[in-house]
């Protein structure tokens, strides 16, 4: 208990140096992770639900968040992904909090709205001007983006998904479809 | 002991061996059972049962464990570094349908993409189902030429056979009247798309020699009787053949040829059977059986028969008959001609163009139409106005307009809430053209059998080298050049041509290598598919192409077996074996 009201302390005094008066609405930010994560560490998978919730946010459609691209993600690391892919995201992390904090004080996830979309357009740009090379925020992009539509509701509610559909009409109005097909 | 022996004998022996259950074997259980011959159908690889063995048929792309299905990188590497050159044949969803390649090694001498499905079905499970007949021209094609060796049969041999195939395998397409491209017994064709559309009438008004149509494609777009009673239902427009179709929409032997002899009750189905080689009676001057290696225990067994048909796939096959050898057959089964193993072909592709459409933005499709479009050779037909001085021979197209989705641009600039909304709507319009040329018969084009190489099973391996030459790269100039011509007299924007590169083997077409031919110095099987020097053994997969027109091959594998079995139950009753 003793432990627990000190790291709090801790924190507050943290984020109190940054920039006072963000301990509310980031705390509001930051409800604990509903899900384990199998190959991020908590504060990554924190990092990564907010980033990817950037990337593909909520409109008139679920964004990545309800989509379950955070946990995608963590998937596709601990499956899929081999030691570079892996090591090319967790220091594109270790980066963005690094750079928040270098910046602002405050990792990324405590950041107002403003503050992370300007580094995200920074990081695009970098990604942009580094035409062939790697680079972590186009992997990361790019992952969240396959990780979005290809979940139940980017498939389903963000696009138009037939699995059974039946027959192949070649030329009908765009509108009588609205949006792209996901497969 | 004697008695057992007999017994024993008497247990394996049927009235005919058909080797491997792709397409062409499949049609030749069919055929043999169906005409009353007890038959066993031996298969190297697993039991895949219709419906039952499709496991990713109706995954949801949110059932996929990967992003998109795609493999991880280290397996790919680890055990599909073959397989996955052609970059659409293992993801999650398909990759129990091809072969590791760790554990079925060759040798490449030259670059060879040997892709292979070893189950039964083989490939008939995973082919690109378009199903085009060989026209006159190309059965002629070789003695006009002065290349390799003439055809022993015509067009108007097979055409009959072609005919009867394509009522039992539903083809879906649309008659055209071309002389290099003969008309069949076609389903209704599917239908083209807005831009298709006006490529073709925009094609077809500024170029008389040049036809659009739509890919002839074995989907059921109205089946028959016969295929409905085999439990194959209509093509859903699905598009995810590759995984197994759960309503038997496309042809496969599994949902076709494999029902159909299964019900005759003259069908032994013997899956993990390895076929290592021909079993020769010298005395009598026939085949009388072939050894397996059983895939599971390791264990060797015979099987006798009246009548061997080899349908292993073209490699497979050279490889049986190259590993038979005898006193009589000291260099290979039947192959006095030094010709087995020869003569690789396959088809060249992976060059064309694209192009962006700039028009009908307010126009779509709904469905995933399994089928493209196809351009028919219109090179050197035969007149002036065709002839081109640089190379012989030909090609065609596969191509189609789509509107990309949303993985049009996973890594491209921006993110939030106007990206994804972007991404929400189909891109513009693009037209692609793929060319697919014909490829010559090279005797040193060939496979051989590497003794010092084994696989797990202690059994030599195949060594391929083989290599497209000048005809073939003059070709794809004109491939890549006639491409673009099209697409720009068609109005599109943004054309792009590309040579992506080739290896022989990718085109999975492989063909030749124990070609048929008048002369049984020159050539391994005669006109009815029979080996010249051993008549109860037939070889009818692509082993027995003389030459490999510029078509997709499956059709002709079918029709020619279908053939002969006719002509070795005809042979057979008559003792003529």
């Amino acid at each position: 208990m003793l432990n627990r009201r000190n790291a709090m302390r801790g924190l507050a005094l943290t984020l109190g140096v940054a920039s006072a008066g963000l301990a509310g609405p980031v705390a509001a930010a930051m409800p604990p992770l509903t899900w384990t994560p199998k190959a991020l560490t908590p504060d990554q998978a924190r990092l990564v639900d907010v980033v990817a919730e950037l990337i593909v946010p909520a409109t008139d459609t679920p964004g990545a968040r309800q989509a379950g691209v955070p946990q995608f993600i963590d998937r596709t690391l601990a499956v899929w992904c081999d030691q570079k892919q892996g090591d090319l995201l967790r220091s594109g992390l270790a980066r963005m909090d690094a750079d928040a904090r270098a910046a602002h004080g405050v990792p990324f996830i405590a950041l107002g709205p403003r503050q992370q979309a300007d580094q995200l357009a920074a990081y695009d740009k970098e990604a942009k001007a580094a035409w062939g090379q790697p680079h972590f925020f186009k992997s990361l992009k790019e992952l969240v983006t396959i990780g979005y539509f290809t979940s139940e509701p980017g498939a389903t509610l963000a696009l138009r998904y037939d699995p059974v559909p039946g027959a192949y009409r070649g030329c009908i109005p765009l509108s009588e479809i609205g949006r792209a097909w996901a497969t | 002991m004697a008695n057992l022996n007999g017994r024993a004998r008497q247990e394996n022996t049927y009235d005919a061996i058909v080797v491997g259950s792709g397409i062409s074997g499949g049609w030749a259980a069919k055929e043999l059972t169906q005409k009353g011959l007890k038959t066993l159908v031996l298969e190297r690889g697993p039991m895949v049962r219709h419906l039952e063995d499709y496991p990713t048929a109706v995954m949801d792309p949110w059932q996929a464990q990967y992003p998109q299905g795609k493999l991880p990188a280290d397996e790919l590497k680890s055990r599909y570094p073959v397989q996955s050159r052609t970059g659409y044949t293992v993801t999650e969803f398909t990759k129990h349908f091809f072969v590791r390649d760790d554990e079925n090694p060759y040798t490449e001498e030259a670059p060879f993409d040997w892709i292979r499905s070893y189950q039964v079905g083989g490939r008939s499970l995973t082919w690109g189902r378009q199903s085009y007949r060989h026209s006159p021209m190309d059965f002629e094609a070789n003695a006009r030429d002065g290349v390799g060796v003439d055809w022993p049969i015509r067009y108007a041999d097979l055409a009959p056979w072609y005919d009867y195939v394509e009522r039992f395998v539903g083809v879906s397409g649309q008659n055209e009247g071309l002389a290099h491209m003969p008309d069949g017994q076609f389903q209704p064709p599917m239908e083209m798309n807005c831009v298709e559309k006006a490529f073709k009438a925009r094609i077809e008004a500024r170029f008389p020699e040049r036809r659009i149509t739509i890919g002839r494609a074995a989907h059921l777009t109205e089946p028959t009787e016969e295929q409905l009673s085999l439990g194959r239902t209509k093509c859903q427009h699905r598009n995810m053949c590759m995984r197994g179709c759960p309503f038997g929409g496309y042809f496969s032997s599994n949902s076709a040829t494999l029902v159909a002899a299964e019900r005759t009750g003259n069908l032994r189905m013997r899956p993990d059977a390895i076929v290592t080689s021909l079993i020769y009676d010298e005395a009598a001057g026939k085949a009388t059986g072939v050894r397996i290696l059983d895939a599971e225990t390791g264990q060797d067994e015979e099987f006798y028969a009246e009548v061997v048909f080899l349908c292993a796939s073209a490699l497979n096959t050279a490889w049986i008959m190259l590993n038979s050898t005898s006193s009589r057959f000291p260099n290979g089964f039947g192959n006095g001609s030094d010709q087995l193993g020869r003569n690789v072909m396959d088809h060249h592709f992976r060059v064309g163009a694209r192009a962006v459409v700039d028009e009908f933005s307010d126009k779509y499709y709904s469905g995933r139409r399994p089928n493209g479009i196809y351009v028919p050779r219109f090179r050197n037909l035969g007149d002036a106005a065709t002839a081109r001085k640089d190379y012989i021979r030909g090609f065609g197209y596969q191509g189609g307009g789509g509107r990309p989705g949303w993985d049009r641009d996973l890594t491209g600039e921006g993110f939030g809430a106007e990206r994804k909304a972007a991404l929400s709507q189909p891109g513009p319009w693009v037209m692609q053209l793929g060319a697919f040329g014909e490829i010559l018969p090279y005797a040193d084009n060939r496979v051989t059998l590497d003794h010092d190489r084994k696989d797990k099973y202690g059994l030599p391996t195949l060594s391929a080298k083989v290599t497209i030459r000048e005809n073939e790269k003059a070709m794809r100039k004109d491939m890549m050049a006639a491409a673009v011509e099209m697409l720009e007299a068609a109005g599109f924007k943004n054309v792009q041509a590309a040579d992506l590169g080739y290896s022989p083997g990718l085109g999975i077409h492989e063909m030749g290598t124990a070609r048929m031919g008048r002369d049984p110095k020159t050539s391994v099987l005669n006109a009815h598919n029979q080996v010249h020097e051993c008549r109860n053994v037939y070889v009818t997969d692509g082993a027995a192409m003389t030459s490999a027109s510029c078509v997709n091959p499956s059709l002709t594998y079918m029709a020619l077996t279908a053939r002969a079995v006719d002509h070795a139950v005809q042979a057979k009753k008559k003792g003529d074996l």
